[in-house]
Order: C-alpha cells, then sequence, then structure tokens
C-alpha cells in the first residue's frame, strides 16, 4: 500500500511527459531531481534498503509505461548509485577504509547489507542531491564553455534538426569566432528551420540544406556537432531518425563527428535490449503520406520511425560537462555513474 | 474585449460530454453482452482510448452517459480510477446512468433537465478515437461565437481520401462553407442512391466566397455551446447529432443558430465506431499509428508476423495461416486453422481445421472442428458451434431469439439472428454491405455498380459526346458553306470568303484546311443519291467547286492533304467501293489538280495490307504504265 501512494508522484510526472507539459531533457531531468528529493526528505524509510526499493518501484514503472523515457531512469539510477556510496563510505568508516588488497579480494556475491540505519544518511544524501542539482543546472553552460576548443575560425560545422544543447554551444562559440553552420533539415518534422532561424539571429551564418544533400555537403564540411536522444552502453546513440545517415557520410569523408551529451543521457542498456520495441517506435504516418491520400492507405503500411541507432564507430567523441571522452570509453563513464546491480531494472 | 475572455475561460471548466450508446442494432448480437464502450479494441475496451484522448486533448471533467450495461461500465471506469489510469489524474469522469433515454437526442435532453454543463463543451458520438489536441479549437469556437451570438456548433472534419477504408460510405457528406467556416449547406449523401445534389441559390448568392467539400471525414466530435442543449429540449424530433445540424440548417432564420466547421490538417485523426466496418478500418488504423499517441498497448499485446496482434495467454498451435487478426486474451487455437483478417475476442476456443475469414468470434464461444466462419459472420458471446457449419454472412447468438424459425437452431447454443429493417430490399441490402466488415477491396466497387447502376449509364451518355474541338467545328461550318452554296447556287469565290473566315475563327493551319474541304466536298458526294447517274452528278458537284479547288489546291503539300482526305473518307466509310477510289484519282489527275509524282509517292506510303491500298493499287499501276508509256514516247 505504501507503495502504491509513493508511486503516484511517478504517475503525474509519466502523465505530464505524455500530455506534453515537459518536453525537454533538461526540463524532465530538473523534474526528476525534485522528485527524488521529495522522496529522501519527506516519505517514511527506515534504511538505505527500503529507500532503495521505493526508488526501484519507480523506476520500474517508469520503465513500463514510457520505455524510451530514460532521463529518468538514469538520473534515479544515479541516486541509487549514490545511496549505495553513502552507505560504504559510512561502514567503511567503521573500518580502515578500502585499500587495494581489499578492493582485488573483494567478493562480487558479498551481499552488501544495506539495512544498517543511519541518522544521518538523509542528509548527506540531501547534499548530494542539492550538488546534483547544481551539476544539472550548469551542465549546458559547462558543455557550452567547452566550445571553443572545438570550433575554429572559418570552418563549417554541420548539424541535424534542433537540439538545446547544440544551439548553445555553437552560440557560444560565435562570441569570438567566426564560422557557418550547416542544418540538415531533418524531415518529416523539419525541426531544423527553427534550429537555422534561431542561430541567423545570433549572427552565425547559416545555410539549411535537405536531408537528401547531406553527402553532397559533406566533402566541405570540417565537423559534425549532434545532439542525441540518449548514448547506449557500448557507446552508440539512440538519436533522431536521419542521424545515421549523416554519420555514415561523416565516416565516409573522414569528418570527425561529435556528440554533446549530459551524463543523464547515459543508458546501462544495448540496442537489442529487453525494451522490444525502443527502435521501433513509430510516429503518425500523416506526417510522410497524408490522410487524404486515399484507397492507396489501405494497400501499404507507412512507418515513420522515431530514432535510429548509430554505432559506436561511427563517432569520434562524445562531449559532456567534464571532458570529452572516446566512445569506446563510455563503459567506464557507465560504471563510475551507475551501480552493476541497477543497470537491469525490469 | 480579451481580458474579459480570459477571465470567462478561466473559471469554466472544460467540460466533455460522451454518449455512451449507439441505440441501434449495428454491433448485434454482441452488443447484447457486451456494451459498445467495453468492446475491446485491440484488447483495450474503446472507452480506455475516448478517454485518453479527451486527457491528452485538455478536457478536465467529461460526463459519461450510459444507458444499458451500466453497472459494468460505472465498475470499469471505477476500477481505472483506482488502479490509477492515465486520464484519471488530470480529469474527472462523472458516469449518468439514465435508463429511459432511446436516442441520442434523449441523453441531451436529460443532459439539458440536470443543467450540469456549464459554458462550451465538447460532445462525443459513440465509439469516437481521436489524436486532436482540443483546446486551441474550443478557443477559436469560443472567439467565433462572440462574434456571431447564434453560433451554436463546431464540427471537426478530416481531409480524408474517397475509397479509404477509414471513411465511412454511409457517411459520405458533402459540405458547402463560406469564408469564415460557417457551413452553408450539409448533406450526407449516405445510402441516398441520388447521385445529384442540389444546392439552394441563395447560399452563392449571400456569401462572396464559398467553398465545396467532398473530401471530408467527420470526424463525430463536435464543440458546442450552451444553447445546444436548450434547442435539443425545444425540438423533439431532433433524434441524432445529423438531424440537429439539418434542422439548424433549415430552419436558420427561425431558429438564428448557425454551425460551423473546423477542418484538421495534418496527423490529427478522428473517427468513430459506428458499424463493424468502421470497427475493423479503426482498429486498422490504431494499429498502423494513424492515432499516434493513442496506440495499442505494448505490455498487453504482442505482434506477430502477418499483421496479427495477439493478447495475452493466447496458445496458437500454427500461427502460418493467421493473417491480419486481432486475437484477445486466452484464446486456444488449434492445428490448421486458418484466421484471415478476423476478430477473435477473449477466452475463446478454436478447434482444429476451422476457417474463420473476415469475421468476429465473440467472447467465451467454442468453435468446434471444421467449422467455416466467413464473409461478415458476428458470432455472439458463449456461443458453441458444433462440427462442420458453414456460415457464411450471419449473426449467430448463443440464447434464442424471439419468433425464432426452427431452423434458425444451429445448436443447442447457436442461433441464427435476423435483423430485421424497416427499408425496401434494395437499401437493406446496400447498408448491411456497406456495414459490415470491409471484404476486399475490389467488393465494394462492384456492389457501387449494382446498386447504381441506371445513374452510371446516365452518367455515360452524358460524357459520350466529347467536348468538340476546334477543327471539328471548322469542318463541319465548311460542309454547311459548301451544301448551301451548291444548293442556292452561290458563286465560289463568296464561298472561298466564307471558308477563310472559318478558318481564322478556328485558328486553323492552311493545310488542315485544305485537308479538310476536299473531305467536305467528298462527303457531299457521299450524300448524293446512288445509282447510274451517280457519277454524272458528281462530276457536276465536282466542277461546280472547281474554283474552289484551284483555290486551295496550289503545291504538292495541297495535294498530299487531298490525297490524305480522300484516304479518310475511303477508310471511314466502307460503303465506298473501289470504283469511287478510282474515279476520284482520275477526275484530280485529268484535270491536273494532282500531279502523277506526287500521287505515286504518296501511295508508297500507304499500307500494303490495307483494303484501301488494294482499292488504289489498280490506278497507281495505270499510272505507272502511262508514264512508261509516255516516257519512252519522249525517247
Amino acid at each position: 500500500m505504501p507503495q502504491n501512494a509513493n508511486l503516484s508522484d511517478v504517475i503525474t510526472l509519466i502523465s505530464d511527459i505524455k500530455h506534453g507539459k515537459v518536453f525537454s531533457s533538461y526540463e524532465i531531468a530538473l523534474r526528476t531531481e525534485n522528485l527524488l528529493e521529495k522522496v529522501i526528505s519527506e516519505e517514511k524509510w527506515a534504511n538505505a534498503k527500503e529507500l532503495m526499493q521505493q526508488i526501484k518501484g519507480k523506476i520500474q514503472q517508469v520503465t513500463q509505461s514510457l520505455p524510451l523515457e530514460t532521463t529518468a531512469t538514469n538520473i534515479m539510477r544515479h541516486i541509487l548509485k549514490v545511496i549505495r556510496e553513502e552507505c560504504d563510505q559510512v561502514s567503511k568508516k567503521k573500518g580502515e577504509g578500502q585499500s587495494l588488497h581489499q578492493l582485488v579480494t573483494a567478493d562480487q556475491s558479498e551481499e552488501r547489507d544495506y539495512s544498517e540505519s543511519h541518522g544521518d544518511l538523509k542528509n548527506c544524501l540531501l547534499d548530494h542531491l542539492t550538488e546534483y542539482k547544481v551539476e544539472l543546472e550548469t551542465s549546458t553552460e559547462n558543455i557550452a564553455a567547452q566550445a571553443l576548443e572545438h570550433i575554429h575560425t572559418k570552418e563549417i560545422i554541420l548539424t541535424v534538426g534542433k537540439s538545446n544543447t547544440v544551439e548553445k554551444f555553437l552560440k557560444h562559440a560565435a562570441g569570438q569566432r567566426s564560422f557557418q553552420v550547416i542544418v540538415v533539415e531533418a524531415g518529416p518534422l523539419y525541426h531544423g528551420h527553427k534550429m537555422a532561424a534561431s542561430l541567423a539571429l545570433s549572427g552565425i551564418q547559416t545555410t539549411v540544406i535537405p536531408d537528401s544533400g547531406v553527402f553532397a555537403m559533406m566533402s566541405r564540411v570540417n565537423k559534425v556537432i549532434i545532439g542525441t536522444h540518449s548514448v547506449m552502453a557500448d557507446g552508440g546513440l539512440r538519436a533522431a531518425s536521419g542521424v545515421h545517415g549523416v554519420a555514415l557520410a561523416a565516416k565516409h569523408y573522414s569528418v570527425p563527428v561529435m556528440v554533446l551529451a549530459h551524463m543523464y543521457k547515459l543508458t546501462p542498456s544495448y540496442v537489442c535490449s529487453h525494451e522490444k520495441d525502443t527502435f521501433k517506435m513509430c510516429a503518425s504516418p500523416a506526417n510522410i503520406i497524408p490522410y487524404s491520400t486515399g484507397p492507396l492507405l489501405n494497400k501499404i503500411n507507412v512507418y515513420n520511425p522515431i530514432f535510429d541507432y548509430v554505432p559506436p564507430e561511427l563517432v569520434t567523441l562524445f562531449i559532456s560537462h567534464q571532458g570529452g571522452n572516446a566512445p569506446s570509453y563510455v563503459y567506464r563513464l557507465l560504471s563510475e555513474l551507475y551501480h552493476p546491480d541497477d543497470y537491469e531494472l525490469y | 474585449m480579451s481580458i474579459k475572455t480570459k477571465e470567462v475561460l478561466k473559471d469554466d471548466i472544460v467540460q466533455a460530454v460522451v454518449v455512451a450508446d449507439t441505440f441501434g442494432d449495428e454491433f448485434l448480437p454482441i452488443s447484447s453482452d457486451i456494451p459498445l464502450a467495453l468492446f475491446p479494441l485491440i484488447n483495450k475496451p474503446l472507452i480506455d482510448y475516448t478517454l485518453e484522448f479527451l486527457s491528452f486533448g485538455g478536457i478536465e471533467e467529461t460526463f459519461l452517459f450510459c444507458c444499458s450495461h451500466t453497472e459494468a461500465i460505472k465498475s470499469h471506469i471505477n476500477q481505472g480510477i483506482k488502479d490509477g489510469a492515465e486520464w484519471s489524474l488530470t480529469m474527472k469522469v462523472n458516469v449518468i446512468v439514465s435508463e429511459s433515454c432511446h436516442s441520442f437526442g434523449d441523453c441531451l435532453r436529460d443532459l439539458d433537465r440536470k443543467g450540469i454543463l456549464r459554458g462550451s463543451f465538447v460532445l462525443l458520438e459513440p465509439g469516437t478515437l481521436s489524436n486532436i489536441k482540443l483546446l486551441p479549437i474550443i478557443r477559436k469556437h469560443n472567439e467565433i461565437a462572440n462574434k456571431d451570438k447564434g453560433a451554436a456548433m463546431t464540427l471537426i472534419f478530416q481531409e480524408s481520401g474517397i475509397g479509404q477504408m477509414g471513411r465511412d460510405p454511409n457517411e459520405e457528406a458533402v459540405v458547402a462553407v463560406n469564408s469564415s467556416n460557417r457551413i452553408l449547406f450539409h448533406r450526407k449523401m449516405g445510402q441516398s442512391r441520388e447521385r445529384k445534389i442540389e444546392f439552394p441559390l441563395e447560399i452563392f448568392l449571400d456569401n462572396s466566397s464559398v467553398s465545396l467539400h467532398h473530401n471530408l471525414k467527420d470526424t463525430h466530435i463536435a464543440i458546442c455551446s450552451p444553447s445546444v442543449l436548450p434547442l435539443f429540449s425545444d425540438n423533439f424530433d431532433f433524434q441524432t447529432k445529423d438531424d440537429f445540424v439539418k434542422g439548424l440548417l433549415m430552419n436558420e432564420e427561425i431558429l438564428g443558430s448557425t454551425v460551423y466547421c473546423h477542418i484538421t490538417k495534418g496527423n490529427n485523426y478522428g473517427g468513430a465506431v459506428t458499424d463493424w466496418r468502421m470497427y475493423q478500418a479503426v482498429s486498422r488504423e490504431l494499429q498502423n499509428k494513424w492515432i499516434y499517441p493513442l496506440q495499442p498497448s505494448v505490455l498487453r499485446n504482442n505482434i506477430l508476423k502477418n499483421g496479427v496482434i495477439v493478447g495475452k495467454g493466447v496458445h496458437i498451435k500454427d500461427n502460418k495461416n493467421i493473417i491480419n487478426s486481432v486475437i484477445g486474451d486466452n484464446v486456444h487455437i488449434g492445428e490448421n486453422v486458418q484466421i484471415r483478417d478476423s476478430f477473435i475476442f477473449s477466452n475463446t476456443k478454436i478447434n482444429d481445421g476451422v476457417i474463420v475469414t473476415h469475421s468476429v468470434i465473440g467472447p467465451n464461444c467454442e468453435i468446434k472442428s471444421k467449422t467455416k466462419i466467413t464473409v461478415g459472420s458476428i458470432i455472439g458471446k458463449g456461443v458453441t458451434l458444433e462440427k462442420e457449419h458453414l456460415i457464411e454472412d450471419t449473426l449467430v447468438q448463443a440464447t434464442e431469439p424471439e419468433n425464432c424459425d426452427p431452423k434458425d437452431k444451429l445448436d443447442k447454443k447457436a442461433f441464427r439472428l435476423k435483423v430485421t429493417g424497416t427499408e425496401d430490399d434494395l437499401g437493406k441490402i446496400l447498408s448491411k454491405k456497406l456495414s459490415r466488415l470491409h471484404i476486399e477491396d475490389n467488393r465494394p466497387e462492384e456492389s457501387d455498380d449494382d446498386a447504381f447502376s441506371d445513374s452510371e449509364d446516365e452518367e455515360l451518355s452524358y460524357t459520350q459526346s466529347p467536348v468538340p474541338d476546334d477543327t471539328k467545328l471548322f469542318f463541319t461550318e465548311v460542309i454547311d458553306s459548301l451544301t448551301r452554296g451548291f444548293e442556292d447556287e452561290l458563286r465560289c469565290e463568296h464561298l472561298i470568303l466564307e471558308i477563310n473566315s472559318s478558318r481564322y475563327a478556328y485558328n486553323v493551319t492552311v493545310r488542315e484546311v485544305n485537308f479538310n474541304v476536299i473531305k467536305a466536298i467528298l462527303h457531299m458526294s457521299l450524300r448524293l443519291s446512288t445509282g447510274p447517274q451517280y457519277f454524272s452528278q458528281f462530276v457536276r458537284l465536282l466542277s461546280y467547286f472547281a474554283p474552289v479547288l484551284k483555290n486551295y489546291i496550289r503545291n504538292d503539300d495541297a495535294m498530299l492533304d487531298t490525297l490524305q482526305a480522300v484516304e479518310d473518307v475511303a477508310i471511314s466509310n466502307e460503303n465506298v467501293n473501289e470504283k469511287w477510289v478510282m474515279f476520284v484519282l482520275k477526275w484530280f489527275y485529268d484535270k491536273d489538280y494532282i500531279s502523277e509524282d506526287v500521287i505515286l509517292e504518296w501511295s508508297k506510303t500507304l499500307d500494303a495490307k490495307s483494303r484501301f491500298y488494294a482499292q488504289v493499287k489498280p490506278f497507281t499501276d495505270w499510272l505507272e504504265e502511262a508514264e512508261e508509256a509516255s516516257s519512252s514516247d519522249e525517247d
């Protein structure tokens, strides 16, 4: 019963996401963080184990209703890791701290018993959460601050569709360097148009090209800078439909592909994972072939996929608020963010 | 003004009214056990989709009107609220029960008496699914209502092509709309067999721009002003929403109310399950994501190959013959079963060797071996069919219906159900064809032909006389001039003048003039009476027109045109025999209008196998001999 009561806040969050009241991943991240703060400070939990159970329940609820909403689940997983770390630290204070020998000979099957209660666990967690919140809020600026290292004068940058992170990145660099941007339209929703308009307003020289022109223009491009929906555990991307083609063209011309990704976008799941329909998620075909077409529609099936998978070989660099990383390093970042026991929570 | 509307909007919660019953017998016999609202559409009750749509659209309070199976619907809604279904978070659902209502209009009159609706509200007919965002449309309706005090309703239409499965042939609508989206004319063609529509002239005279739409599909969603309910109460003959719209448009001056329309574009979809065909269409569209973000629940359903969706707990021995069907929970399917384009509801057992095509099998049924269920049959709840029945285009229910014939009893738990209609036979057959499950794409066109054959003949005769083009007009004029000239003995110079002016009027090229003039003269010759005097008359005719011929046949090209005219006339008239062709050619040759070189060249271009060539050959042979003779003479 207390389980059900706790799920109501998650259900509200899910419903808001579905209704489109919270849209960008940044907003979802902030909402999740608020939710976790409330859980830790207001809900009743006796020890770390109970708290973790509650959070796991929430993760399951979100995964069931919105299998694609990895932002919320990733942040919750990170909090689980933080809880475990705090417990470890407190219990290790009683001992001598983990020596190298202990790390090497540590038995994986040792079940950490998290059922000891700690008085100041709550305060530690809340402190951590405040730090994390600050980190979240400043992550976009931190990424943008690295722009000057990557964008040089007179370069031609290619980007696909609309991404808030990429926009801020480019605008930051435009303050001090002059360069050109080519924006790919990204059908069938053509978000690239809005991106181009916004960039042009800040004085960046922008060109819009259709999706079919990517290969032709790629030989002139110096760098490809894109955002993504999430980063898979192998270093591949789950990005908007059409990005795979751009990445392939870039590979052909050996143009570096840089992906701007916040830490909460790193997902501990792979492509052929348990979430059955993630890459087959399709939106309404009316964006491609209108409903008014007539009897042709009785005979055909139209698919309008939302996401693309980009394999890790096609990505050159991941830029997060901590700096740049190669795709082959993603597994290490994952192990720092999440505890292996929390990878699969279905 | 805008501040006032903002205040008004803040006070009003957006409300919606959903009428849950169809009040008809379209869904018998399954609707005698399950209300339409709880019909499974890809294994989820229909009402869940409707409520999801309303909550996405921004509605905050819904009134669900039920008239039958009210307990089942109420418990389902309460279960949903307890389970924390998504729609329950942002929307309050009130179930209103009224056992005495017998039609859509009665429900609205009841609502009017209760007085629970404030402001504009959304009205949904039973079985409506959609993904339209309602708030902007409601706002637009309120703005229109501020300008036009009589604005009663905004109907929402979706652009849809003819022949598409989702467009109900019973609801073909023709709508005339003016530039401010007010509906001037609205007619549902439906089952009426008339192919001509008469528009009242006033709608064109009174409005500066009128657009006629035949590409619209009724989404069964309407935004209503508060005046709609009193209008229903005042007019007791308004039974359905269509009556209401028709009544309002007919009596615009008396009632002073107007109806507006909103045509949605892009990926907005709206449709209702009004009969089995629409059930099939909406199910197909839901599967194909046209109603995104409404979609079949991924958790409860598994998608197999060949477009088959199955629910939980389904056992299928061999699924290679199952195509394009939806199978509910806990269904057991045996070996060698063929299921095509069908719907099988939950807890049914289908034994070996059964063939089910284009049919619906209700819940808790048992179909024993080797039965064949085809062509739009509907099997009700709890029916048991013993071996080897052939069920075609029939309704079967488990309990004995009233006035049952002994031959209608198929088994102890299966009875054939006859649904009586009041229309004439053809109308009934047509409506039945249109409302049962869609069989193939070819079939509906055939059935259209049966029903509409007489009017189709009319159409054909209408289009058989094509719009004459200018050359033909010119030709007829030339023939007229020449005939008149010959009869009245007019001077040829005047005839030439007439022909030339016609030529400029119809913008005909020089060569075509030559061709047509010769053709005309030859045609005239064909009209002469046959007999021994024929050729002398012919000669007279030709000599009379000698100045005309001289004027037009002046160079080689003209000669070729003349020959082509001869060919044309000879080929198009079968009575023309060799003698005539020879005569014509010889006359032209003798009078030196056409030179032998041109004739010989032309004859080479003719098709060797044609009859005409055979007719021309003797003349060309004679010419060649004459040539040789003359050239040898010269030598």
